[in-house]
């Protein structure tokens, strides 16, 4: 919706510039988007008369204009334009201007003639060109002869008039409209809207009804459908000031009939259509559902097939245009037509909405009626554009309005007290102050009978004031011998609680027992008071036909605040307590990402797409359920249209980018979910399991003058893995060599805890790393979050630090080359004694000096004892015993 | 004798004193005060001399040695620190050599904005809740009072799985989950973090993923007030003290009032700039009363309790705290931008 200030400014009187009326419309929730300050760059461009016109003596193109620009000496212009003639009158630019093309006009010589400004094209302007004579669009933009000289171009030219462009929301149908805004912003300026006056001369004698007939077959998709029939049509153009309304709003010029409807369409929100009378099989417009294959021939003379289920507007053979939307192309106007019919509707939203994102037309008209349009305002719209075309001469208005309203909209009506807004708001507005907010928006305002509408609270309060009262009643009535008096106050209190202070006094007179009236009356009075203050704030609200969106007392909070300004509320905490935390998942999630950054690597974040190529290129196996990715039914591209099952995917994609961007030296880490189907295709939420993936290649120190410029190799990664698995307290696991799709068959190890994969590390297979483009060794590890959870020690253990020195012996064996070290630390651990307290692997050694099916291990083994000092022999006794096993299990022979 | 002790002494001096290493210093020690030296033999002298000279001879010669071992000390430590200084100044080295950095490791971005922003709710008793991103319509749209054809669902095109599973467009189904989870209207105060999904182009200010935190706090007598509080508590906290919010009303289906929330550039602190486009404010996040609709389909009475959410991009924050002009940096993970953080 694009309105232009003038327009606004016809209907109420406000001194506001554009940029103020943008701010508070903004604040009050009719967001303007954007301000178009029209005319800008306009400020000293004026009309001119060439009065002579002279050639240039040094130039054959450049010629020298003697310019009328209402002043007392002519000015000097030279042009280079060809299409310019004495006579004309064009627009000049003053020197000084800055015109809006950027262009700044100074004094100057042109081939050492002096020109003091400049004849403008309508390109230098930043006028719309397409509607112009071929010489003016490339040449000086010719205004009609009789146009005064001296004027600003921007008020000859229309364009001193500034456009708001709003973006309203979904739920302001009733701001689709110049009424619309203009009623919210009378309420917000506090002045009076003065609203168009619509009368009808009906000045044809024939009867509307007698010549058409209307009818509503899906009375769920069209709510009324009325119609009037205009006489002795004559098409022509419209008058200018409609023209330029229409121009301010965005919209084109066609003929009157056409731009009327448009015009109160933008005026007041109901969209119209008309219909040439004669081109109307039947004269009879009916609203239905389209039927599968129904040909539909729309206005913008496309050829469409009806999906079947659409709201259509049909005559007596065929559809004659898609309901709300688009009209249909044999009944449009055209210079041939005579009478026309007028139709005013109001149509279901989400059916215009969803048939016009079927056909993926949206329309002024179609936009309004997604959101609503008044079904009340059918009528009025209907006779405003008869009205507006009358006062043209441009038809005649037969008698009546056929008018099909099969159900009346009830009427919304909203109880509410003021206090259920203040308390909503944490505002304390006085009942006047949101009464009279809501009354100026239109809303009528009822007070509600009090007894009846007591709330809950209230009827507490006023059952605990009668029990106080009662008691007190009772006490003194006991003191003061008046029996009756009980029952009488019980039943006065109970019709006629108000005036119970006054009864109470009465009687209490009666019975001239002085005190008993102080008391009695005091608590009353307190307790009426209390009550006066929830019941006298008790209204019911009678909600404007215009707005759809209002329907709750929340509603009428809203309302109240946006006209007051949100920077009128308070601001305050909530009260109370919580104790704020996380949970375990995410706290353990954190320490993962904690220990991984402190071990050196980059934490990544990635998409969580992936594709089938990827997959391809990662080498998993065709019948993996790895391969069961869910498909997106609208994916972004064909690049990334599954959701990965594997993180490895995205981490894989990240390190190609990287290693493409000459980054070679990479460590990243990721922890996020995947996916995994419980069945495809897809009929239930998917499992979503957090994996943690790291990744590292190319050196294993940073690039430096005295660096070692290894690079990374199985051990960097695998030490990672099992600092982070110390990290998360993880120990007694088991690695041994495992398997992977992905990584080379040789270099994979599995750490295990039972049966439980805990992290699988390894070197990516070669042929994987050819596929992602990385000429380099590449290692990676994956784990489940959920499965480190499970094995992670809940409880911290602090191992105490030795008393004793422990005592150490290096134990340097030649084993077989396919020997395990791992294996070979196993059986040490298991023969080292009780004294055996750790062993390690200090040097591997195969090459020259030793027969090359050999290789030589050697270990680093402590023994300590926690009660004493161990004894050399002790130890010794221990180391023998390690021997021993290693010569028997594996063939070890002591290196000499 | 005494002036062949004066005429040493002399000697000696001028020996110490030209003494350039500290053997050279230890040669002139022993040829004057060694056992065979100088003075020694000068005293040996003295059984030549009568009983009475010999005390004053002897002072004289006690006192030269004095002297002298005095010298030699005080020239002993002036050439060790000679000689230090020497040692030290060869030992010279180019500090101006890069140090021998290693592989320090950062977390995202994202990770250090959302973890701020996961500090200030806990810290303020809020609670983290989570739920999963492949939602089902139900809990994406229809318990946040957006059915079916709903005008609004047009503001997020969403990437379906099926009709009625699709990635979340938000993180506010876990707050119609988590309400589930409660009975008998018993106070919530969570936020609930993380990835969405939307259907918009990659580019400088679009991604098809990002990360979401979500609000809502429900209690008896919960008010806008206390919302506009806690968002201007928030803001102080993450932009820093001097920053002012603005609320403009808005419209959302899942909260009625409903505004969307400006803090004061953090920038240009509301002088208008480029990042706010002159406008003095950035629009940061959306929020609003939770609608009584959406405390029914939930399970909650909205006679009794009332409450408000707010919801609030990360991506956002982040490049305003980083000064980050395009989104895409966050997620092409180019570690030289991950190595800044």
């Amino acid at each position: 919706m694009q309105v232009s200030t003038k327009w606004l400014k016809d209907y109420i009187d406000i001194d506001l510039t554009a940029d103020e009326l943008a701010e508070r419309f903004t604040l009050a929730g009719i967001p303007v988007e954007n301000v178009i300050h029209a005319g800008e760059g306009l400020e000293k461009v004026v009309t001119g008369r060439i009065e002579e016109l002279k050639a240039h003596p040094d130039s054959d193109h450049l010629q020298v204009c003697q310019m009328n620009v209402g002043e007392e000496n002519l000015l000097q212009v030279v042009t280079g334009a060809p299409n310019v003639a004495q006579g004309q009158v064009v627009p000049v630019a003053l020197v000084g201007a800055h015109l809006p093309n950027g262009q700044k006009i100074s004094k100057g010589k042109m081939r050492g003639v002096a020109s003091n400004g400049m004849l403008c094209s309508a390109d230098e302007l930043k006028l719309e060109i397409d509607n112009l004579p071929e010489e003016q669009k490339v040449g000086i933009y010719i205004l009609p002869e009789d146009t005064p000289v001296g004027l600003p171009a921007a008020e000859v030219l229309g364009l001193d008039d500034d456009i708001l462009e709003f973006e309203l929301t979904a739920n302001r149908g009733d701001c689709f409209s110049v009424v619309g805004l203009v009623r919210e912003l009378a309420v917000l300026t506090k002045k009076s809207a003065r609203l168009p006056e619509i009368t009808v001369d009906e000045d044809d004698a024939s009867e509307a009804s007698a010549l058409v007939k209307i009818g509503i077959d899906a009375p769920d998709l069209c709510s009324r459908f009325s119609a009037r029939v205009l006489t002795n049509v004559k098409l022509a153009p419209s008058p200018e000031w409609m023209v330029k309304r229409l121009e301010g709003a965005g919209m084109r010029a066609i003929n009157n009939v056409v731009d009327v409807t448009n015009f109160v369409m933008l005026e007041l929100g109901q969209p119209l259509h008309a219909y040439d009378f004669d081109k109307v099989v039947g004269h009879s417009l009916t609203a239905r559902r389209a039927v599968e294959g129904e040909p539909l021939h729309t206005l913008d003379d496309t050829n469409r097939l009806a999906k079947g289920g659409e709201l259509v507007i049909a005559d007596a053979e065929n559809a004659a245009g898609l309901a709300g939307i688009m009209g249909g192309f044999e009944s449009e106007i055209t210079e041939s037509t005579k009478t026309v019919i007028l139709e005013a509707a109001c149509f279901n939203s989400a059916s215009i909405r969803r048939t016009s994102r079927a056909v993926g037309i949206h329309t002024e008209a179609s936009g309004r009626f997604e959101r609503g349009t008044n079904v009340n305002g059918t009528v009025a719209a209907l006779d405003r554009v008869a009205q507006l075309l009358q006062e043209m001469g441009a038809c005649k208005v037969c008698k009546g309005v056929v008018d099909v309203y099969p159900v009346q909209k009830p009427e919304i009506k909203i109880k509410f007290t003021t206090a259920q807004i203040n308390s909503r708001l944490g505002t304390s507005y006085s009942d006047s102050e949101i009464v009279d907010v809501l009354e100026a928006l239109g809303f009528a305002i009822d007070p509600v009978n009090k007894v009846e509408e007591m709330t809950d609270e209230v009827v507490d309060k006023v059952a605990s004031a009668t029990k106080n009262f009662s008691k007190a009643a009772r006490e003194i009535g006991k003191k003061s011998n008046v029996e009756n008096f009980i029952g009488n106050i019980g039943a006065t209190f109970g019709n006629l609680f108000k005036n119970a202070g006054a009864k109470a006094n009465d009687v209490a007179q009666k019975t001239g027992v002085d005190d008993f009236v102080q008391n009695i009356s005091a608590a009353v009075g307190d307790m009426v008071k209390s009550v006066d203050i929830k019941l006298s704030s008790a209204y019911e609200a009678t909600v404007p036909d215009w707005r759809n969106d209002v329907r709750l007392p929340d509603d009428l909070s809203e309302e109240v605040a946006r006209v007051y300004g949100f920077d009128k509320i308070p601001s305050t905490l909530p009260k109370g307590n919580q104790q704020g935390r996380q949970s375990p998942a995410q706290v353990f999630i954190d320490r993962i990402k904690a220990i991984l950054s402190s071990l050196g690597l980059c934490e990544e974040l990635s998409f969580a797409f992936t594709s089938e190529a990827m997959l391809d290129k990662m080498r998993v196996p065709a019948d993996s359920e790895l391969r069961c990715a869910v498909p997106i039914m609208n994916p972004l591209t064909d690049v990334a249209p599954l959701l990965r099952t594997t993180l490895l995917a995205s981490i894989f994609e990240n390190a190609a980018r990287n290693f493409s961007r000459k980054n070679e030296d990479v460590r990243l880490f990721e922890v996020a979910p995947v996916f995994l189907p419980k069945a495809l295709p897809v009929t239930e939420q998917p499992l979503e399991r957090q994996q943690v993936v790291g990744l590292l290649m190319g050196r294993r120190e940073p690039k430096g003058w005295s660096q070692d410029a290894a690079q990374i190799d199985f051990y960097d990664a695998k030490g990672i893995v099992e600092e982070l698995l110390a990290g998360l307290s993880i120990g007694n696991y088991v690695v041994e060599a495992g398997e992977h799709y992905a990584l080379h068959p040789g270099k994979t190890a599995v750490f295990k805890k039972g049966r439980d994969v805990l992290v699988t590390v390894g070197e990516v297979h070669p042929a994987v790393a050819v596929a992602l483009g990385i000429r380099k060794k590449i290692y990676v590890f994956e784990a489940e979050v959920e499965t480190l959870h499970r094995f992670a020690a809940k409880k911290f253990s602090l191992e105490s630090l030795p008393k004793y020195p422990s005592i150490s012996r290096d134990l340097a064996i030649l084993v077989s080359h396919d020997t395990a070290a791992g294996e070979v630390e196993k059986v040490i651990a298991k023969s080292g004694g009780q004294f055996f307290k750790g062993v390690t692997l200090f040097d591997v050694y195969t090459g020259e000096r030793i027969s090359a099916d050999k290789k030589s291990l050697a270990f680093a083994i402590e023994f300590r004892s926690n009660e004493r000092t161990l004894k050399d022999e002790e130890a010794d006794a221990a180391f023998a015993n390690i021997l021993a096993a290693v010569e028997k299990d594996f063939g070890a022979t002591l290196r000499s | 004798m005494e002036q062949q002790i004066k005429e040493l002494r002399l000697r000696a001096g001028t020996a110490i004193g030209a003494a350039s290493t500290l053997k050279e210093l230890d040669d002139v020690r022993v040829r004057f005060l060694g056992k065979k030296g100088e003075l020694t033999g000068l005293l040996r002298g003295m059984s030549k001399l009568s009983a009475e000279e010999r005390p004053l001879v002897g002072k004289v010669v006690n006192e030269a040695r004095a002297e002298l071992e005095q010298l030699i000390a005080k020239k002993n430590s002036s050439l060790k620190a000679a000689e230090l200084e020497s040692k030290l100044a060869s030992e010279k080295i180019d500090v101006t050599l890069p140090g021998r950095r290693v592989h320090a490791g950062h977390l995202h971005p994202l990770t250090l904005t959302l973890n701020r922003v996961k500090e200030i709710f806990i810290s303020m008793g809020y609670s983290v809740e989570e739920g999963p991103e492949v939602e089902t319509d139900y809990y994406n749209f229809e318990a946040l009072n957006l059915p079916k054809d709903h005008p609004a669902r047009d503001m997020q095109d969403s990437f379906y799985i099926t009709e009625e599973i699709l990635l979340r467009t938000q993180t506010s189904p876990v707050q119609a989950r988590t309400m589930e989870r409660h009975k008998d209207n018993e106070p919530i105060r969570m936020i609930a973090p993380g990835r969405v999904y939307r259907r918009d182009d990659y580019d400088a200010s679009h991604s098809p993923m990002f990360t979401q935190v979500e609000g809502l706090v429900i209690d008896k007598g919960i008010s806008f007030a206390d919302l506009k509080g806690t968002l201007e508590d928030f803001s102080k906290k993450i932009f820093g003290e001097k920053t002012k919010i603005r609320l403009r009303p808005s419209f959302f289906p899942f909260t009625e009032p409903s505004a969307e929330v400006d803090v004061s550039c953090v920038m240009c602190h509301g002088e208008g700039c480029k990042v706010c486009q002159g406008t003095g404010w950035l629009e940061i996040l959306g929020a609003g009363m939770v609608h009584p609709d959406v405390l029914k389909m939930s399970g909650y009475d909205p006679d009794k309790v009332s409450g408000f959410a707010f919801g609030m991009g990360i991506e956002r924050i982040a490049m305003l705290t980083y000064g980050l002009d395009d989104m895409r940096l966050l997620y092409d993970n180019d570690v030289r931008f991950l190595k800044q953080f």
